[in-house]
């Protein structure tokens, strides 16, 4: 209340001309660690001004000169008072103690409350790792993906798939960031788990909507995670012990007070167990993140990050897949002068897939890896103004595939699918700019450019058409290769250009209510070619080129924000409308494995959605938690290219994979005293669209289903109740050795949902019959974490 | 290498708990339409001449009686100019015991019913012999299936495609084509857990053309391997080469093809 009391004051307080005015910059620290803290409020009230840290803890003010109190506070944390006589530019840095109550824990924490409605920022959720940390989860493993799909606009497509999908939009049109760094595949075993150790993130923000300039390349959203640095004061270890997986994390310093190092390590061990059990099955993955922080001066300081991940599954030696994600990240924070802050990034990614077919005999191995070098300033003009602006070069190579036999009895001959190259470039410029006391933007401009370069082996097709329709037949088939040409790498061989607006606007009401306004236009230059419901980790992906254009998105939304009751309540509305156009759909029967020339299988369609999200939380006292419900429609279509063609599905609209009409959430926390809290999440969704079969046919003495109209049909609601209680059975006991147990239990009422409804003929009455697949009943889990 | 989605079905299966049941679920019922099996065998070693083509109806998803057509006119000439009529039998059969196959040769189909016409245009392909069969005990997920290898040497100067049809106690068809295989002796694979010792395994394989095996390709996307969930490929029409002249919208299912065969059996040991 004071702060938003300090703004009001802030923002209707006129402009100071006559002083003189200086710059107060720095970062805002942990006490107990140096970990830097991302988003604290730092607050003048006698100026009515106030900043927030960025993404490396750094913030920069100007003052006119004088004596002021300093109030900074940080959700999780002691707020901090203090008073500095300002004659000069100078560089302050502040360190924060972490509030040992955790009583009136904030759960999901926008900015401090009552600023969050006056800034343009919209469309946007972040989750503490506490919040995270706390929620009852399958097999009470901890789950970062899985926590966000409790938030409105976010859900995914279905129990055990991979990714999740925002504001119905596909999983692929995700950016998905972990220190700057792309993440191709967010999942570990197919999707029943993500691919981010909890214990390693210190913060995490989605954007579902009125996504800054400063972010491109994918459509749909950002989720950008930010891992810890590392205690540079002291050597500590935590971890916890789960059903599934384990957990350790090492961190400490190099030189004390200057640089630190982090390690964590996670890996499922689920597969020792059949091994126990003769079974010569496996499943299992395993992740490494590690980071090292080096202050050299005030001024600059070097971060070396790395995190590399993978499944490996094993059936009877027979069939071996391994798929993961590596990163590796060296970034330098450099500050130019009191009020401009860069960031330097040179990354390296790559997401790899490989399959050992011992029965067939051969090994296949794709996948893509990209350089990416980002230069990002923050450049803080005046209280009223401050400029983002930067560039951002990323160079591509897919390899989409390599067949290679096992031995020379192999009847697979080698082959490889030809190598593709890209390279995409933006510079991009946003403001976040206060007009008057009540009105507010954020407006920026992202200019992107993509080069597809030269590669071994281009087709040509007969008028350049690479898919050729059958209008005899009605179908679509791949056109015939006429030739193929070299062309060099460093030849480019088509370019596109993109021109993306993006505009915030807030208008303040009153001091409890804004009215929040966006619109976003941003360009997908790569596609996950994918014709399942939901993406495996053996899908490509296809940079654009001469038949496959960029994904295009426009979206608006339309927000409404309030607090009630001392900021005890806060109540989010808004509604969406997107449209993205270029969106790729599969011809009947398109081959997508191995194939050389994806642009024979595809069509270019569209794609649409549109919804309205409500978000009720409870922010303070020993219950807390929140609502979420979403009302949305998911659906594409692919017309055909000439009035005689039909396209995909007739050109009519159909429903996505992940559309789901309701999707509600309701989570819940109740402290019952410093030891104990209770915690409930209650879920229900609309069930997945799908396609039931109409009728039958017998045809090579195979019973044949005919299909109705594309994802025509619903699967039965999907509704569970978890629970779950953490013990801290040494709080409040100032002990050196921490620890706490999480006792859940996943789908209370062991609910069957529906995974899967699928038809299928009965061996023994020969009978066609609908089978419903259920993954999870209820389950009970205990995890055991500990800190020292 | 196109076989890995059930794979990883399978996988999914193996790793985490999952309930199977089997629920009432009520469907539509579409029209019923045209289905045309024309497939004209060709077995190494005949003569050739007596040959099916099967004529049914669309039924509703859980009828269990196919509905046979009757009333149809069925002709297939040759471009030589031969015309070979097919008379009905029964159980939707149409029967010829004069034809004359003739590898690259071109044939029509011709069917009337219920004054519509369907046509299609096919040529006879051939097809080279089965080598060996060869059993191994290593097979399925398992890796204690029974599985069986019926070895060919595919020719090197050609495209080819092929259909392996495995009967035991039912019917198993394997399809492939010779991309990552050219000019090398390789196999086609049959396993299943309900293979056992002195079972007696009819194994044919044809030769089929690069539209049937595409037509295939679709065809099995519907079955089998489509066991729904996250891995669920998007329902296709499967339209096969048989036109209907007269009205289009009201297009059959099946496929008029010609294939040069070559068959054995082979007892489990």
């Amino acid at each position: 209340m004071r702060y938003l009391v300090s703004l009001i004051l802030f923002l209707t307080s006129s402009q100071i001309f006559s002083q003189e005015t200086f710059t107060l910059n720095g970062v805002v620290t942990d006490v107990s660690s140096n970990e830097t803290l991302i988003g604290v409020n730092l607050i003048v009230p006698s100026a009515s001004t106030g900043v927030v840290t960025n993404d490396y803890g750094y913030y920069s003010i100007k003052l006119p000169q004088g004596e002021y109190e300093i109030e900074i506070s940080y959700l999780g944390y002691k707020s901090v008072r203090q008073t500095i006589v300002l004659n000069s530019d100078k560089q302050l840095d502040f360190q924060l103690q972490e509030s040992s109550e955790s009583l009136d824990e904030i759960l999901i924490t926008s900015d401090v409350e009552g600023l969050n409605i006056r800034k343009p920022e919209m469309s946007v959720n972040k989750l503490s790792i506490n919040t995270i940390q706390k929620l009852p989860v399958v097999f009470g493993e901890v789950d970062v993906v899985k926590s966000l799909l409790l938030l409105p606009g976010v859900s995914n497509a279905g129990e055990g798939s991979s990714g999740f999908n925002v504001r119905g939009g596909a999983v692929d049109q995700n950016l998905i960031l972990l220190d700057e760094a792309t993440i191709y595949n967010s999942s570990h075993l197919f999707g029943f788990f993500s691919v981010f150790n909890p214990d390693a993130i210190k913060d995490l923000k989605l954007y579902k909507g009125g996504i800054p300039s400063k972010y491109g390349g994918r459509v749909s959203s950002v989720l950008d995670i930010y891992q810890r640095d590392g205690n540079s004061k002291e050597f500590k270890m935590q971890g916890g012990i789960g059903a599934i997986s384990s957990r350790l994390l090492a961190e400490g310093p190099i030189v004390k007070d200057k640089g630190s190092f982090l390690v964590a390590g996670r890996s499922s061990y689920a597969h020792l167990f059949l091994k126990l059990t003769d079974n010569e099955n496996s499943a299992y993955f395993y992740d490494l993140n590690t980071k090292l922080t080096y202050n050299i001066d005030q001024r600059n300081k070097l971060l070396v990050s790395g995190y590399f991940g993978r499944d490996v599954f094993n059936i009877s030696q027979n069939f071996e897949n391994t798929y993961g994600n590596a990163v590796v990240n060296l970034r330098w924070n450099h500050i130019f002068s009191d009020n401009i802050f860069t960031n330097l990034s040179v990354i390296y990614s790559d997401y790899y897939y490989g399959l050992n077919l011992n029965f067939v005999g051969f090994n296949w191995d794709s996948g893509i890896s990209n350089l990416n070098v980002k230069y990002d300033f923050n450049h803080y003009i005046n209280d009223d103004l401050q400029l983002k602006y930067g560039v951002q070069n990323t160079y591509y190579k897919f390899n989409p595939g390599e067949i290679e036999p096992i031995d020379d009895e192999s009847g697979i001959n080698y082959f490889k699918l030809i190598d593709k190259y890209a390279f995409e470039n933006a510079f991009y410029i946003s403001a976040e700019h206060k007009f008057s006391d009540k009105f507010s933007a954020e407006y920026g401009v992202r200019l992107s450019n993509f080069f597809r370069l030269g590669q071994d082996e281009v087709n040509i097709y007969e008028n350049n058409n690479p898919v050729e329709y059958d209008a005899e037949r009605d179908i679509y088939r791949e056109a015939e290769i006429l030739d193929t040409e070299e062309v060099s790498r460093g030849e480019i061989m088509k370019s596109y250009n993109n021109f993306e607006p993006r505009l915030a606007l807030a208008y303040t009401l009153n001091e409890k209510q804004s009215i929040k306004a966006s619109y976003n236009r941003m360009a997908q230059y790569l596609h996950l070619i994918s014709n399942t419901s939901s993406p495996t980790p053996l899908d490509v992906w296809a940079p654009s080129g001469s038949y496959i254009k960029p994904q295009i998105l426009d979206q608006y939304a339309l927000g409404y924000f309030r607090n009630f009751n001392e900021n005890d309540y806060s109540l989010e509305i808004e509604g969406f409308f997107k449209q993205i156009d270029n969106r790729l759909d599969y011809i009947d029967g398109a081959n997508l494995i191995a194939n050389n020339a994806i642009e024979r299988v595809v069509l270019s369609g569209e794609a649409r959605a549109y919804g309205l999200e409500l978000l009720l939380r409870k922010n303070k006292g020993k219950l807390t938690g929140w609502m979420g419900y979403t009302l949305s429609r998911s659906e594409q279509r692919t017309p055909g290219r000439t009035e005689l063609e039909p396209g995909i599905n007739n050109g009519n609209w159909y429903r996505t994979n992940y559309d789901k009409t309701h999707d509600l959430s309701i989570t819940g926390s109740y402290e019952i005293n410093t030891k104990w809290q209770l915690n409930a999440n209650f879920i229900f969704q609309t069930g997945l669209a799908t396609t039931f079969p109409n009728a039958q046919y017998e045809y090579e003495g195979i019973t044949i289903p005919v299909y109705g109209e594309r994802n025509g049909d619903r699967l039965p609601s999907y509704h569970r109740l978890d629970i779950s209680a953490t013990l801290n059975p040494g709080a409040g006991k100032n002990k050196k050795f921490e620890s706490s147990w999480n006792f859940g239990i996943y789908n209370l009422y062991n609910r069957q949902n529906a995974y899967s409804i699928s038809f299928r003929e009965n061996a023994d009455t020969g009978m066609n019959e609908a089978v419903r697949l259920s993954l999870f009943g209820i389950i009970p889990s205990v995890t055991y974490n500990f800190k020292f | 290498m196109k076989k890995v989605f059930p794979y990883i079905s399978i996988i999914l299966v193996f790793v985490f708990i999952s309930c199977e049941e089997v629920i009432q679920v009520d469907l539509e019922e579409s029209e019923p339409r045209l289905v045309i099996e024309a497939s004209i065998i060709w077995y190494k070693d005949t003569n050739g001449t007596e040959q099916v083509i099967k004529i049914t109806e669309t039924t509703p998803f859980y009828q269990e009686d196919p509905a046979f057509v009757e009333n149809a006119t069925v002709k297939v000439f040759s471009e030589d100019g031969e015309i070979f009529e097919f008379a009905y039998n029964r159980n939707g059969e149409y029967r010829n015991s004069d034809f004359n196959p003739d590898i690259g040769l071109e044939y029509e189909l011709e069917v009337n019913h219920e004054e519509e016409i369907y046509t299609a245009m096919e040529t006879m392909v051939p097809v080279t012999s089965i080598d060996f069969v060869e059993q191994s005990e290593s097979g399925g997920f398992s890796g204690e299936d029974i599985e069986i290898k019926a070895y060919y040497t595919d020719p090197v100067d050609e495209e080819n495609y092929y259909l392996f049809k495995f009967f035991n106690e039912d019917t198993s068809l394997e399809f492939y084509e010779d991309e990552f295989t050219n000019g090398n002796q390789i196999f086609g694979y049959y396993s299943d857990e309900d293979i056992e010792v002195n079972d007696i395994i009819e194994i044919e394989m044809q030769g089929i053309s690069k539209e049937y095996y595409e037509y295939l390709f679709i065809l099995r996307s519907q079955v089998g391997s489509n066991e729904g969930g996250p891995f669920e490929t998007m329902p296709a029409t499967v339209k096969g080469n048989i036109i209907n002249e007269s009205n289009p919208e009201n297009y059959p299912f099946g496929y008029f093809r010609l294939s040069e065969a070559d068959a054995t059996t082979y007892t489990v040991e």
